[in-house]
């Protein structure tokens, strides 16, 4: 009995899901993702960010990422301060992030104790010489972008849906980006960025997938391959840490001065 | 009192566990070229190089809960100028967070500004002069600072009960001149101990951030006067108020920024005579005036030029002074900056500064090139070039018109 109703909701659901256009269907999985991502408060991670020549040459840099939930329409915030390389230790940058708006950034130089804002036509701009954009760093909010799914596809033998997205912010460096979701857990497992050329630039793999607090999934890597230098940038997370207390207070500018 | 404070601040760090303690150290090497003799060879130094050290490190460590202690000293040995070899401690702070408020005390540093071509609203920290010409490298300052972060904005109140001399190049450094200075002379009855009183409100509008700034006390800049008695130049620091406002508005690519100061209880420098006079009895001191001074422009970027990660920046300011030609030496009084900046925004974070400053009136030039590149995980390689360009010999830069050099500098970070 149990099990017919199951049945019967799934061909109920998918019925519903044949009515959407493309475009219904692609906004649909990014607000069901943003769902599942939702109530994680704040969180605390250590990243430690290789950049990888097209020799293969690896230099790599230390830092840690703070992050706040947005309440209700506000977006996330974030911090970002960096340990190593150590000429650059101290540097620290403020991220907040806005549904419609363009984000807001600033940058702290503790050699001068100089708090710069980092003009918002700098996103398409290489964040500390990687291969990530300012704007492939910020948090990932639904309406940054128009959607259109494209189709269902295995991705290294898991089921995902492909889903095409355009940025709504013109400074975007991308005219769009195709990720592969995957359809259980809703995750990001990769994406394919198109410059403004529309020729594919770069593509992001996120890898080992871990679930934290038996809800919130996050990659242990991230790989981001550009195709046109043949450069690459890995980023690996350690110590995710979530609702641990922090506090409007710990994101203002003024705070970027004593963050260490 | 220096060495006590030293000695205190390893005690409590020490106090620590090894955990909580942060060190950072840089090490300096830097050597200069100087592509002619001097002019002044007979009072001055003669020679074409100079080598210099410099070490700084960074103690930083939590001593209670949201309590912590940052030190750092500063030293440096030059070969040829006593006057920049010197000690300093830049900061040895205490910083307690509480809900409502921020409290420092110790000796610390702050930035005030937005412009780029010099800082005319930053009084908090004195100028460390023989360190670099762009006036951008500080001595550290005795103070008490409490910060208060509300919706309204931010507000900083300071006490600043103790006061840095400027430092000056020596006689045997090339960028000195040959000249002596006397021991300074002060305004206010108790000299260096005098109580300077600060305060800035700062907050954001969107794209646009402006801050106003308030300063009563010994002023930083000293009015360069006249020592009859020892035949030296006179450092004469005076009582005055300022009245600081920075702007900064971004819009798309464009930065546009303003600093503008009103500055009363300055001594006028006359275009005949000294401002200051001290015949070692009497001292004779020009009536002060209220003046104004303005730099304003923009710096418009260009990101990721011709299909590259690079960046590239153009700034333009105006430097203005109400005072015009009764402005004492070293004022740009009515000058222009034009420069651009490159970012590589590549794996060794190198970056480049080439610029021009114009007196527009009186056809003088300066020209400054600034690179830097990471060579290895942790040697920083910087360049630095300046040429002088002074119209005759009327021009304040004329002394300078043979101290054209070239500094390499090596920064070893441990």
């Amino acid at each position: 009995m149990k099990k017919l109703f199951v049945s019967s909701v799934l061909i109920l659901a998918s019925a519903f899901v044949l009515a959407q256009t493309p475009e219904e269907k692609g906004l649909s999985i990014a607000i069901e993702a943003d769902k599942r991502d939702q109530g994680f408060v704040d969180s605390k991670v250590e990243l430690e960010m290789v950049l990888i020549d097209r020799n293969g040459n690896e230099s790599p840099r230390e830092l840690r990422l703070k992050g706040l939930e947005g309440q209700g329409e506000e977006g996330d915030k974030s911090l970002m301060i960096f340990d190593t390389p150590i000429d650059q230790k101290g540097v620290a940058m403020l991220t907040y992030t806005y549904k419609k708006d363009a984000d807001d950034q600033w940058l702290y130089l503790p050699a001068l104790k100089r708090v710069k804002k980092i003009s918002s036509k700098n996103k398409s701009g290489p964040f500390v010489g990687s291969e990530f954009a300012f704007e492939d760093i910020s948090s990932q909010e639904v309406e940054k972008y128009t959607y259109k799914y494209l189709r269902d596809e295995k991705l290294d033998g898991v089921d995902c849906f492909v889903v095409e997205r355009y940025p709504t912010d013109r400074y975007s460096g991308y005219t769009k980006q195709i990720a592969w979701i995957d359809q259980a857990e809703y995750r990001v497992m990769k994406v394919d960025f198109y410059d403004r050329k529309n020729s594919l630039l770069k593509t992001l793999e996120n890898k080992g997938y871990k679930q934290y607090l038996n809800k919130f999934w996050r990659p242990d890597e991230s790989y981001m391959k550009n195709h046109q230098t043949g450069k690459a940038t890995r980023l690996v997370y350690k110590n995710y840490e979530f609702k641990v207390g922090l506090n409007d207070k710990e994101f203002t500018k003024n705070s970027l001065k004593r963050a260490k | 009192m220096r060495r006590l404070s030293f000695f205190s601040t390893l005690f409590l760090m020490g106090s620590m566990s090894h955990a909580d303690i942060s060190m950072t150290s840089q090490m300096d090497y830097e050597s200069t070229a100087y592509f002619a003799d001097s002019k002044l060879s007979e009072v001055g130094n003669d020679e074409r190089t100079n080598q210099s050290l410099a070490f700084r490190t960074e103690l930083y460590g939590e001593v209670a809960e949201s309590q912590t202690i940052t030190f750092k000293p500063f030293v440096r040995w030059d070969e040829n100028d006593d006057e920049r070899s010197h000690f300093d401690v830049r900061e040895l702070i205490w910083h307690k967070v509480a809900d409502e408020y921020e409290l420092k005390a110790g000796i610390g540093k702050v930035f005030w500004g937005v412009t780029e071509s010099q800082h005319l609203v930053d009084i908090v920290n004195q100028t460390d002069v023989v360190e670099s010409l762009d006036g951008e490298q500080k001595l550290g300052q005795p103070m008490v600072q409490l910060l208060l972060e509300r919706d309204w904005g931010n507000l900083d109140l300071f006490i600043l009960p103790y006061h840095r001399e400027r430092t000056f190049v020596g006689p045997e450094g090339r960028l000195g001149l040959g000249l002596n200075y006397a021991d300074a002379i002060y305004d206010s009855d108790n000299g260096e101990s005098n109580i300077d009183v600060a305060a800035r409100f700062y907050t954001y509008i969107d794209e646009f951030e402006y801050a106003v700034s308030l300063f009563h006390g010994t002023g930083r800049e000293p009015v360069v006067g006249f020592d009859s008695s020892s035949n030296q130049l006179l450092p004469y620091y005076p009582t005055i108020s300022q009245l600081g406002l920075e702007m900064q508005y971004l819009n798309e690519g464009w930065a546009w920024k303003f600093e503008g100061i009103v500055r009363d209880g300055m001594p006028e420098s006359p275009q005949t005579g000294q401002p200051v006079v001290f015949d070692g009895v009497n001292l004779t001191v020009a009536d002060s005036e209220t003046y104004f001074a303005t730099t304003a422009g923009f710096e418009y970027t260009q990101v990721g030029i011709w299909d590259t990660r690079i960046d590239l920046g153009w700034v333009v300011e105006h430097l203005y002074d109400s005072r015009q030609s009764d402005a004492p030496a070293g004022t740009f009084e009515h000058d222009a900056l034009l420069a651009t900046r490159w970012a590589a925004n590549d794996a060794a974070s190198s970056t480049l500064l080439a610029g021009v400053l114009v007196d527009y009136e009186d056809m003088d030039y300066a020209l400054s090139f600034e690179g830097t590149t990471r060579v290895f995980e942790s040697v920083i390689v910087s360049l630095e070039a300046r040429i002088f360009a002074p119209s005759d010999d009327e021009s304040p830069l004329w002394g300078f018109r043979d101290e054209d050099f070239v500094k390499l500098t090596f920064s070893y970070y441990l």
